[in-house]
């Protein structure tokens, strides 16, 4: 299992190098540069003296080979606008936000996903599973920043329950955090929680025809340990698969979301990014993306093992 | 008039009836109005002085006069340098308080507050209640001393002399001096260390007379020295910084977390999250600020934006224009106050001069010979079937004034108000479709289809162009998206068709002339290719007529030239100017924004007070 987990973690790595040095060269071959967003307010001669300033003005591989050599040292390097922030700090900004949104996002999803999708199991085509069918699809086909705009009108500014935007920190206590993350974390949580439903819905139907569940109730145990303990568990690698996606999406930023709640999360940073050919500040965040979605689906091959005692890794 | 001054007292009208019989005495002919040399130079322009000058120029209102004579507002007092006594003991006891949330609209963070590295209007409307200049504008764009009581230029124009307020102090406790200003200068005119040292270029030097008095010396005359160059805001490049903070800090920190001598001191700065400033107990002016903390969160979406005001999280929004669309929603919400002003920019539509059907190799001639070519007669068919009432009231929803030249109407002294009669490029179909018939596309017969390059927020009027220029002239033009870095660089390369692009922050006839109009102006195709001689206009009388206005002190004579300048490239259609944009400031009703402070495309928050 460790030497699984090294080989993965190695190759993880190599994907990520991969998509980093392809990013670094799709940026060049952008039209744009940096120094032109900016130059609406600095005069264009002074812009042969920016390049040299940020090293744009070398060729592409020697920046390639400064950037390899600068990243492999852990410095992702300093944003060319404004005062040039460090890329490390923009993104550990914006980290604990994307993660305390995508975190409570997949608890809400989930939550609602699992008891829909095994009710609707156990009830099949039932008033119940259909009803519940009709609003996974309903989830599904509402875009988020529709939804979000309807949640803030309804919830911040009809009843003044909740803040329309923003968010705080969990140091400033939990309320406050939970507060200005719920209504987001329901917007970018819905599609999700339509698809983990029906995804536990169809593993549970699966698994409750099973032999060991007829087994498991002609042993005369209770209703409730078959399904949770016999069926959940079994039907629970699909899910799994969906969770992994899902939590690397959501950690990769949920952009619209972001946007619409004025949260600056990594999705903001590198959509802000790319708009404004701020190519450290892009290469930055495209590397702990990649490397949020690798090691996710790592974890999530690990835990299949944890769920399924039969998965094993030994080569 | 009566029934407009009714509510107000009869100490208020009384004071109206002064102030206004007093900027209409003049005799029409003298060239200085009734105003000594020294009134039109001081260490100030009196608000008197200003009224005179609106009221010479035609453009004077019952509302300026009203503004005038609000009880919080007292004409500016000549003081002597003599006379400017330290700061007095704040007393904040006396401060009304308040917490204002600001909105800040249309970005997704306020990426830097360090004056040396601002870019965007947006964040000098911070920064400029948290670090001073020596100037700073009022509301209608006359520098009045800020950190400097008083000025006064030699003869030859060349060295200005400063006299430093006394008895200030930056948020760390260090005293503000003739060092500080050293500092920022040297700091400043280093392009490793500041975007705007181009800004200083005709600073030959700044020498340090005593600890509160410095000299500037200039390379030549420049009258645009205390708005374009001093200012706070617009200027930027001597926006006092301190050096203690700088080198504890360093220049990225410092860009977060500046340190001044504003009103405001700033406490946080998340990036992206919002910045919290909090009122400066030894501010110089004990009146001064009456909040007690202020936070900005940028907004990007439109949609939220609303939501937030509407649901009272925030009280006011600042930043870029909010979306047009929302403002008719936010004028029928009895909570919220909207206020409009004129915004100190322009938008046009440029035509390569080097490219069929607009081509004119020479903008040297006469506009009667300019007439006989076919290329100028395309340009001015164009600049004149543009109907700017209805493109502002389709694709602003009625938000602009119509523009004929860069010189924009906030800046009131120097804007010519009979140019929207006197251009050429005034609304005519007949006239446009004659012109374009002779060039040779009669109904647009025969014109090729060009390209119109806008930013993606400036789609909606690109379209409503295309459209326009369709039905008016039966010419086609696609839309060419692109986002502002690649604009921008086909811009400055001259590699366009058709592009639309503008100005936001033009506080001096020099920021809409020097930056646009001249032969080098910085944007005038910088990036050409060498064979092209000139970018998108090059008038050798435009460019003399600048190069005299920038010595030029007085300033009637100065009016005369900028005007002069401005009509020409309206006439010789440097571009068919579109409109000058309006500056629109929203905010909740219980919040208290002073007309003193309403500088256009600014968010002075020294002044304003929030009802519990």
């Amino acid at each position: 299992m460790t030497r699984y987990i090294i080989r993965r973690t190695l190759a993880a790595l190599v994907v990520v190098w991969a998509v980093g040095t392809l990013v670094f060269f799709a940026l060049r071959a952008v039209p744009g540069d940096p120094i032109s967003a900016m130059l609406a307010d600095v005069d264009p001669s002074m812009a042969e003296q920016l390049r040299q300033k940020f090293g744009l003005d070398k060729p592409v591989y020697v920046q390639y080979g400064l950037w390899m050599l600068r990243t492999l040292q852990g410095d992702l390097g300093n944003s060319i606008y404004g005062s040039n922030v460090a890329v490390s700090r923009i993104i550990a900004e914006a980290l604990p936000r994307t993660l305390s949104l995508a975190a409570l996002s997949l608890v809400i999803s989930l939550s609602i996903a699992l008891v829909a999708g095994i009710v609707s199991a156990i009830r099949r085509n039932s008033l119940l599973d259909h009803s519940m069918t009709f609003l996974a699809f309903l989830g599904l086909s509402m875009p988020d920043f529709w939804l979000g705009i309807l949640l803030i009108i309804v919830f911040a500014v009809k009843l003044g329950w909740l803040p329309a935007i923003g968010y705080k920190p969990l140091s400033d206590g939990l309320w406050p955090w939970f507060s200005h993350l719920i209504l987001p974390a329901v917007a970018a949580g819905t599609p999700f929680s339509a698809i983990i439903a029906r995804m536990t819905r169809s593993a549970m139907l699966e698994v409750l025809n099973s032999e060991y569940i007829k087994v498991a109730r002609a042993k005369g145990l209770h209703e409730r340990t078959v399904i949770l303990v016999h069926g959940l568990k079994n039907a629970l690698i699909p899910v799994v698969t969906v969770m992994g996606i899902a939590f690397a999406l959501l950690m990769s930023g949920t952009v619209i979301v972001e946007n619409v709640f004025a949260i600056k999360g990594l999705g903001r940073v590198l959509i802000q990014g790319i708009l404004n050919r701020d190519y450290p500040v892009v290469q930055g965040a495209i590397l702990v993306v990649s490397m949020v979605f690798v090691f996710s689906n790592l974890l999530v091959d690990i835990l299949y093992t944890v769920i399924d005692p039969r998965i094993r890794y030994e080569t | 008039m009566r029934r407009m001054l009714d509510p107000l007292s009869n100490e208020t009208r009384r004071r109206f009836r002064e102030l206004w019989r007093w900027a209409h005495d003049f005799d029409p002919k003298d060239p200085l109005f009734g105003l000594t040399k020294q009134q039109l130079s001081g260490p100030t322009l009196s608000r008197r002085t200003v009224l005179r000058l609106m009221a010479a120029a035609g453009i004077l209102s019952v509302a300026d006069v009203l503004a005038a004579c609000a009880p919080t507002q007292t004409p500016a007092q000549t003081t002597s340098p003599q006379q400017a006594a330290p700061a007095q003991q704040p007393a904040p006891q006396t401060r009304p308080g308040g917490h204002l949330i600001c909105g800040w609209a249309g970005t997704n963070e306020i990426r830097t507050l360090d004056p040396a590295q601002i870019n965007q209007v947006l964040q000098f409307q911070i920064a400029s209640n948290v670090l001073s200049g020596l100037t700073h504008i009022n509301p209608d764009l006359v520098a009045e001393g800020d950190l400097a009581v008083d000025w006064e230029p030699s003869d030859d124009g060349l060295s200005w002399t400063f006299y430093l307020r006394e008895g200030v102090t930056f948020h760390n406790g260090d005293p503000f001096t003739a060092d500080d200003v050293l500092f920022t200068y040297n700091r400043s005119k280093d392009p490793e260390q500041s975007i705007h040292s181009g800004v200083l270029a005709n600073i030959q030097d700044v020498v340090k007379v005593d600890d509160y008095t410095v000299q500037i010396l200039l390379e030549k005359p420049q009258a645009s020295l205390l708005v374009k160059t001093l200012e706070r805001s617009s200027g930027r490049a001597m926006t006092i910084v301190n050096r203690r903070a700088l080198e504890e800090m360093g220049p990225e920190q410092y860009g977060l977390t500046p340190v001044g001598t504003g009103p405001f001191r700033v406490v946080e700065h998340q990036l992206g999250q919002g910045v919290v400033v909090e009122a400066f107990d030894d501010y110089y002016d004990p009146q001064r600020p009456k909040l007690d903390k202020i936070t900005f969160i940028p907004i990007p979406e439109p949609e939220p934006l609303a939501a937030a005001i509407e649901a009272g999280d925030i009280h006011l929004i600042g930043g870029n224009a909010p979306a047009a669309e929302l403002i008719d929603r936010f004028v029928a919400n009895p909570d919220l106050v909207v206020s409009e002003i004129t915004g100190p920019g322009f938008q046009a539509l440029w035509m390569n001069p080097h490219r069929d059907p607009f081509r004119v190799p020479d903008f040297n001639k006469s506009v009667e010979e300019l007439l006989q070519e076919p290329g100028f007669k395309v340009r001015l068919a164009i600049a004149k079937a543009i109907d700017r009432e209805a493109l502002i009231q389709r694709a602003l929803f009625g938000r602009g004034e119509p523009a004929y030249g860069s010189v924009n109407p906030a800046m009131r002294f120097f804007f010519d108000t009979a140019i929207n009669q006197s251009s050429l490029q005034r609304f005519d179909l007949a006239e446009a479709q004659r012109l374009l018939a002779e060039a040779g596309y009669p109904d647009g017969q025969g014109f090729p289809t060009l390209k119109l390059m806008v930013t993606p927020a400036g789609k909606r009027e690109g379209e409503i162009l295309v459209d326009m220029l369709q039905k008016n002239l039966g010419i086609t033009l696609e839309l060419d998206i692109k986002d502002f870095p690649v604009l921008i660089d086909f811009f400055n390369s001259m590699d366009f068709d058709t592009l639309r692009i503008g100005s936001g922050g033009d506080y001096d006839p020099d920021d809409a002339l020097v930056d646009w109009m001249i032969t080098t102006a910085k944007f005038n195709g910088p990036n050409r290719p060498e064979d092209l001689p000139f970018g998108y206009f090059s008038d050798a009388e435009v460019d003399a007529l600048v190069e005299e206005e920038r010595a030029e002190t007085d300033l009637d004579r100065r009016k005369e030239l900028v005007q002069k300048a401005n009509q020409i490239t309206s006439d010789k259609v440097a571009a068919a100017f579109l409109y000058h944009p309006l500056d629109i400031l929203v905010y909740r009703k219980e919040v208290n924004f002073p007309a003193e402070s309403r500088i256009p495309g600014l968010v002075d928050l020294d002044r304003t007070t929030l009802e519990s």
